[in-house]
């Protein structure tokens, strides 16, 4: 930011900070930063309901319609053509020809509260009276990397801020000695969009995504190299401070003051992001709750890191599990064999997770979303001739779970029509769940905006709004 | 020269012709007073430029497209007669006048048409006169001075000569100087000391490198393709070499760009200048199952206009993809009429990322230039005169009547397979029980039996699965008479034929099956003939094809045969010469000669780069206005054109890209001219004097020197689009060599330099930190160019991307090249890069940020690469001053001198011996005491920051 050149536009940028200034939020850790810069500075506008997100993200798409929209329709057509009236005019991925319809291959259960989940999800089911269930989402990409950046960045291309990033640049974090938007993967393979989904785009690269990593360093060279001990790289710390304070003395310039403030966070995350991470430091009752393995690449495990770091007030954990993409085509992505064994990885860590959250008194302070990025065709896709039953992409409807930080409780949001191809009911676009997201963080989207090839951009485009069907 | 009445010559300025209006013309005192004392210094020898800046308020706006209205020029010229006039006695020999200021408030450049307020061109008019004596420099000086005087600051003193040269050298070649190359500069006290040494560091191949890497973040440059798979580009690195030599060799930006948006539409254009339109090929290519190419390749159209609206015209074209630009004067239709000039090249979103030129490197080009020449030889050898290949003609006609004759009988093919072996060499050579024992049709042979394929037919490829396994293949031909024949055969792996229990051919090839593999001759008898096949398959896929003809002639060709002999025509006789080259047995060594050397050559072609290809006649699109930007909602259809807010293209060039890239550098556009000089002053001084590099338009930060600015891009022009010359003037300014020491005072008024106040100082970028840590450590490689290389990165940082490249860590020298030379992968480029601010470059990266993060220190402290640098050069300390009897202090001197260029101050001196002294105490061994201090000298902010 520089400062005005003239009058009136200087007018103009007071104005706007006026608006986005922070009026109840004290600065976060992260405001050591780049205090000057204006960065770190919370942009909240409005009262929060929530003041960390844990997101989790399954990658490929998870065939929502086999899990949390029981179709008993598409279970009686099962094997029959698709009706042409669904066919004309749509674009598949894979699909090709004239599909037939794919009924249920698994069992259901009734929830506490009624809702109906398939039998795989017994954990789960328990857990359904504390989340809302939005069985309406839809998206306008059918291929998972331009689907996730719109769903992350809200914008199909490379290139923007991801959600976290925007959030970490609107709040900040609430603790100095961890970053504010974290992110783990599991089930093998990155995002199709890669490290895209928690780029920075053009907001500064300190709100980018930092990598929890489950082997070797946590956090990319954290780990000192061979013949040092904490005292040796405290000493070479202070040494380091102690001549650039000299340096600045000489010359001056704050970017010092902020390089050595800098170096001291680097030496305290050398002990907190460990400590943050030490799952064996659970008691063994919280493994058996979650069936984590301290050591382990596992969805489990990342749950209740994500627990542990937003109990230190990691503003946005984002989890990434592969392995989604039910495509039919062999074993490895089918409704019979890897459905079933996803299901097995989330049903119980997600479940423990909300209850790990409402003991500790988290959940309401704590949004948890969870989802994939698209949903899944009601036709079986059958490419190039499978036996395997499996479903193709499909942008016009999926449900999605929030849970915890100001959404109702219990409630079922939207349906779809008798076969599960379209909504027709309170359709809610990504754009929408961006909004409301933001919302709940205390956040206006509209609002939160930032200056790039002479545009305001924004996480949600120019679209977007706050679904208040969704907020308790 | 007396130069007493020079100053005297400007004061007359409300001298002012009457077509200005005298309360509205001023000349700034403090210009005034500079003016004056200029020009009576200056001496009779040198060259005094009088500059002169003429402004006009709230008529007609700053003209980013540098067409400064009449009026403004009519004022300039009046405003040079006066001077000329006053100034005659030749102590000025120039007037230069530079366009118009903004109106207070307003746009940079801004395409925005201002009505003109017709009330008076005696509205117009400031003035501002500046004298410079000779040095361009200087004009730089005058401007910010001009300006700086109006903040009421003044400019700080010079930093000094050794602070100015690490300065420098890192600008310009991206190293620190070496500390035997400091002692040198310090010692010159000759005049020119400064221009010799910008003019060595400018000759520099680093030179290149080091800008290389500005121009790639704006060209998105990469090693992969980006999206899901992001499949590798393994010989992009052929581009990325273009750009180091084009800007070593100082090409003229107007060229640099012709040839990077066109150069395939250039008369005559070279391999090289295609090769340079890689530049456009940097978009992503998609290549995830189930993507539609058409959408995607859309994209890349859409990042091709909005990369060049911005890069070029610091433009933000992309708003209008969807809707008419909100603030800038660029319709919808205006975009798509940008966008048609990009929507004619071949590329579309294909894995291949066809179409792709081979473009040999020098040493390849020494080596194929001899064998060019031999196949030429061999070529003309092979070319006989038509009575011989008329001649050979006829046998092949006696060989096709005979053949007729025969009358022959296919029975269908009986397979008998897959018999599994150990591996597919044993699979080859195993003598199984056909061969032992004869084929046997109704007995069990291997354990298996014989069926009969049917669909086997003639001429086409049929496949089969069995990994290491061996297929036997049997048919029986039956012939009324004894003719030739020959067996064309395609097979999938291995290869053996027995013509009438006689082993006739046999070769082992790993390859996929294709007609036309081989051509063997046999000899049809009378009655039964028995051809047996053995294909052996490695893995995967096997398969075989085959297809009995009278003469190798491909079918097509055989109707020539039934030509009378004298009726063949000029085209007969080329497809006839073409069978003869092809297949006559007496050229067989000469065509085995030509095969081999061929071969040899297209191993020398060079990697095939992705590059522009304009589309021909009859496949041309009609380009169509996109609704909402979305490919699936083509509009009305839009021809190629430049927006109305900017000069036109002249009226007779084409509508093509060529025209399209002339018109971004022509004279009538130095829009270009500012919107690059702005850039290469932001890469200097951390800050563009517009410092929204990528938006000049409404919505951009307003300049703070619009005339510095404006004269800048005249200067880049005037001097030939020379990069080098343009980045040497602003180098030697007294603005870029002030100190950037930051008082108290300072800080307040202008805490972002914008008024150049000081020197700039900022940290440097990801490249230049690394490169820099190598450089003092003695490790960096001097090699340029070539396939980029991996050196360390954390385990597992590519291994969870969905496809199957490995990052595997390069030895020896590889481990150390520039960082520019950094494989670069778009969905995980370097992790230490990013975390120094560095972009994935999915997309142009108009301006990179600079951050102050504690992931940086991580790095800084314990990446391998910045750790092996400190270890490095604690060896090279021990070495080299260890026995020096200067003891630790002497050691402590060296090792600053090397990363900081200075001696220590002694509180530093202190302060680094004491921490020796507790790490000797902690029991540290003599290395790694001097890796630690290594390393804390390599952390400091003196050593990361460019001051």
């Amino acid at each position: 930011m520089s400062p005005p050149t003239d009058m009136l536009a200087h007018l103009r940028r007071l104005q706007r900070r006026w608006f986005l200034r922070d009026s109840a939020l004290g600065l976060g850790g992260m405001a050591l930063a780049a205090l000057d810069r204006g960065e770190g500075r919370s942009r909240r506008q409005i009262p929060a309901r929530a003041r960390s997100v844990i997101y989790l993200h399954m990658e490929g798409a998870p065939p929502t319609l086999d899990i949390f929209d029981r179709k008993p329709e598409l279970d009686r057509l099962d094997g029959e053509p698709c009706p042409d009236s669904f066919l004309q005019g749509e674009r598949f991925a894979f699909i090709k020809g004239h599909p037939r319809l794919l009924g249920h291959r698994h069992g259901w259960l009734r929830a506490g509260n009624g809702i109906e989940v398939c039998e795989l999800f017994p954990h789960l089911a328990q857990q359904l009276g504390d989340v809302t269930l939005v069985r309406s989402m839809f998206t306008d990409q059918f291929n998972h990397a331009p689907a996730e950046l719109l769903l992350f960045s809200g914008s199909p291309r490379p290139g923007r801020p991801s959600m976290g990033s925007w959030v970490s640049y609107g709040l900040g974090s609430d603790n100095r000695d961890l970053p504010a938007f974290v992110v783990m993967t599991s089930g093998g393979t990155l995002p199709s969009a890669g490290r895209s989904l928690w780029s920075s785009g053009f907001v500064p690269t300190v709100h980018q995504g930092v990598e929890l990593r489950s082997t070797g360093d946590p956090v990319l060279y954290l780990q000192d190299p061979a013949g040092y001990d904490r005292a040796r790289r405290e000493r070479s710390l202070r040494a380091i401070v102690d001549l650039d304070r000299e340096h600045h003395d000489a010359f001056g310039d704050p970017e010092t003051e902020t390089r050595i403030a800098q170096y001291e966070l680097a030496f305290r995350m050398q002990s907190s992001v460990p400590e943050a991470v030490d799952l064996a430091s659970e008691p063994p009752e919280v493994h058996a709750l979650y069936g984590t393995t301290p050591g382990a690449t596992s969805l489990a495990n990342n749950c209740l890191l994500a627990r542990r770091l937003v109990e230190r007030g990691v503003r946005f954990v984002q989890l990434f599990d592969a392995g989604w993409d039910i495509h039919g085509t062999n074993p490895t992505d089918d409704l019979m064999t890897q459905f079933p064994k996803k299901a097995r990885e989330l049903d119980r860590a997600l479940a423990a997770l909300l209850v790990d959250l409402r003991r500790r008194g988290l959940l309401d302070e704590t949004l948890v979303v969870w989802g994939g990025e698209f949903g899944r065709t009601p036709m079986n896709e059958k490419r190039n001739g499978s036996t395997l039953w499996g479903r193709d992409h499909h942008p016009h409807c999926y449900s999605m779970l929030l849970a915890g930080g100001g959404v109702k409780c219990g409630a079922v949001i939207g349906a779809t029509d008798a076969i599960g191809y379209r909504i027709t009911e309170n359709p809610i676009h990504v754009h929408d769940l961006q909004a409301t997201m933001l919302h709940l963080l205390g956040v206006d989207h509209e609002q939160l905006t930032y200056g790039f090839q002479g545009r305001a951009f924004r996480l949600t485009d120019v679209h977007g709004v706050v679904r208040r069907e969704l907020l308790a | 020269m007396t130069g007493a009445s020079k100053p005297e010559a400007l004061i007359v300025a409300p001298e002012v012709p009457a077509t200005m209006s005298p309360t509205a013309c001023t000349i700034s005192p403090c210009c005034n007073m500079r003016l004056c004392a200029v020009a009576a210094g200056a001496a009779a020898s040198r060259r005094t430029v009088v500059l002169v800046t003429v402004c006009i308020r709230s008529v007609v706006p700053w003209s980013g497209v540098g067409r400064p209205g009449d009026g403004c020029r009519r004022a300039a010229g009046e405003f040079r007669e006066i001077v000329s006039r006053t100034a005659a006695s030749g102590a000025v020999h120039d007037v230069v006048a530079t366009g118009c200021r903004a109106p207070a408030g307003g746009e940079n450049g801004s395409m925005r048409r201002v009505p003109r307020v017709a009330r008076s061109a005696a509205a117009l008019a400031l003035a501002v006169g500046v004298v410079s004596d000779c040095a361009e420099a200087q004009g730089i000086d005058a401007f910010v001075a001009e300006a700086r005087a109006r903040q009421g600051l003044a400019a700080s003193a010079p930093a000094d000569p050794i602070t100015w040269l690490r300065r420098v050298s890192l600008d310009l070649t991206g190293l620190p100087p070496t500390p035997s190359a400091a002692r040198a500069f310090a010692a010159d006290e000759r005049d020119g000391a400064r221009e010799r040494a910008v003019d060595a560091l400018l000759a520099s191949p680093a030179y290149g490198e080091r800008w290389a890497v500005w121009w790639l973040d704006l060209a998105r440059y990469a090693d992969s393709q980006g999206y899901e798979k992001d499949g590798l580009r393994p010989t992009m690195w052929r581009y990325r070499d273009w750009v180091i030599d084009a800007l070593n060799r100082d090409m003229p930006f107007d060229r640099f760009t012709i040839e990077q948006i066109a150069g395939d539409l250039l008369p005559d254009a070279t391999l090289e200048q295609r090769l340079a339109t890689a530049f456009h090929r940097q978009t992503m290519t998609n290549t995830e199952g189930g993507t539609d190419d058409e959408e995607f390749r859309v994209a890349a159209v859409i990042d091709r206009v909005d990369t060049t609206m911005s890069v070029w015209m610091g433009a933000t074209a992309g708003c209008a993809q969807c809707h008419d630009h909100k603030f800038d004067p660029i319709s919808q239709r205006e975009f798509y009429g940008l966008y048609a000039f990009f929507d004619q090249t071949a590329d579309r979103d294909r894995p291949d990322d066809s179409p792709t030129l081979a473009v040999p490197t020098a040493a390849q080009r020494e080596v194929a230039a001899p064998l060019e020449t031999e196949l030429a030889d061999l070529r003309a050898r092979l070319t006989v005169d038509d009575a011989t290949v008329l001649a050979w003609g006829e046998g092949l006609r006696a060989a096709v009547a005979a053949f007729e004759a025969a009358n022959v009988e296919q029975s269908s093919w009986h397979l008998l397979g897959p018999i599994p072996a150990a591996d597919f060499d044993t699979a080859c050579a195993t003598e199984f029980a056909v061969e032992r024992d004869g084929v046997r049709l109704d007995a069990e042979q291997d354990g298996l039996r014989w069926q009969e394929k049917p669909e086997f037919v003639d001429g086409a490829v049929h496949t089969w699965r069995g990994d290491n396994s061996a297929f036997y293949l049997h048919r029986v031909i039956d012939a009324a008479a004894a003719a030739p024949a020959v067996l064309v055969l395609g097979s999938d792996d291995a290869l053996e034929v027995w013509w009438n229990g006689a082993q006739v051919f046999e070769a082992k090839v790993s390859r996929g099956a294709a007609p036309e593999q081989e051509f063997v001759p046999v000899a049809l008898r009378p009655g039964r003939n028995d051809v047996l096949l053995k294909v052996t398959n490695g893995g995967s896929v096997g398969g075989f094809c085959f297809e009995l003809r009278p003469t190798q002639l491909p079918r097509e060709d055989v109707g020539l045969l039934a030509l009378p002999g004298g009726d063949y025509g000029d085209a007969e006789i080329a497809r006839l010469r073409r069978a003869y080259e092809r297949f006559a047995p007496e050229v067989a060594p000469l065509r085995r000669r030509i095969a081999a050397v061929a071969a040899e050559l297209a191993q020398n072609a060079g990697p095939a780069v992705p590059v522009m290809a304009e589309l021909a006649g009859d496949e041309r699109r009609t380009t169509r206005l996109l609704l909402r930007g979305s490919f699936l909602t083509p509009g009305e259809a839009v021809e190629p054109h430049t927006p109305a807010c900017w000069p036109p293209l002249p009226a007779t060039a084409p509508r093509d890209r060529l025209s399209f890239a002339r018109w971004l550098v022509s004279p009538d556009n130095p829009r270009t001219a500012r919107v690059i000089a702005n850039r290469l002053w932001a890469e200097l001084f951390g800050r563009g004097l517009v410092e929204t590099l990528e938006d000049f338009g409404s919505q951009g930060e307003p300049c703070s020197h619009p005339e510095l600015l404006d004269w800048l891009g005249a200067e880049f022009v005037r001097g030939g689009w020379s990069i080098k010359r343009l980045l040497r003037t602003i180098v030697l300014s007294e603005t870029y060599g002030q100190s950037s020491e930051q008082t108290a005072e300072l800080r307040e008024r202008d805490p972002y330099d914008v008024w150049h106040a000081r020197g700039p100082a900022f940290r440097m970028n990801g490249e230049m930190l690394r490169d820099q840590a190598l450089a003092v450590a003695g490790l960096l490689s001097a090699t340029i160019g070539g396939p980029s290389v991996m050196p360390p990165q954390p385990d597992g940082v590519w291994a969870q991307i969905y496809s199957g490249a490995r990052w595997v860590a390069a030895d020896g020298e590889d481990r150390h090249r520039r960082s520019l030379y950094t494989f670069w992968r778009r969905l995980s480029p370097h992790p230490a890069m990013l975390i120094l601010d560095a972009q994935t470059r999915e997309s142009c990266v108009l301006r990179r940020s600079r951050t102050n993060t504690p992931l940086q220190a991580l790095v800084l402290w314990n990446d391998p690469q910045f750790t092996e640098a400190a270890s490095a050069l604690a060896d090279r300390l021990l070495a080299e001053c260890g026995d020096g009897g200067g003891g630790d202090a002497e050691c402590m001197r060296w090792l600053w001198r090397r990363c900081l260029l200075r001696e220590p101050t002694a509180t530093e001196l202190e302060r680094l011996l004491a921490l020796l002294g507790q790490e000797r105490t902690a029991g540290a061994d003599e290395r790694l005491q001097w890796t630690v201090l290594a390393s804390v000298v390599m952390n400091l902010d003196e050593f990361v920051t460019k001051r």
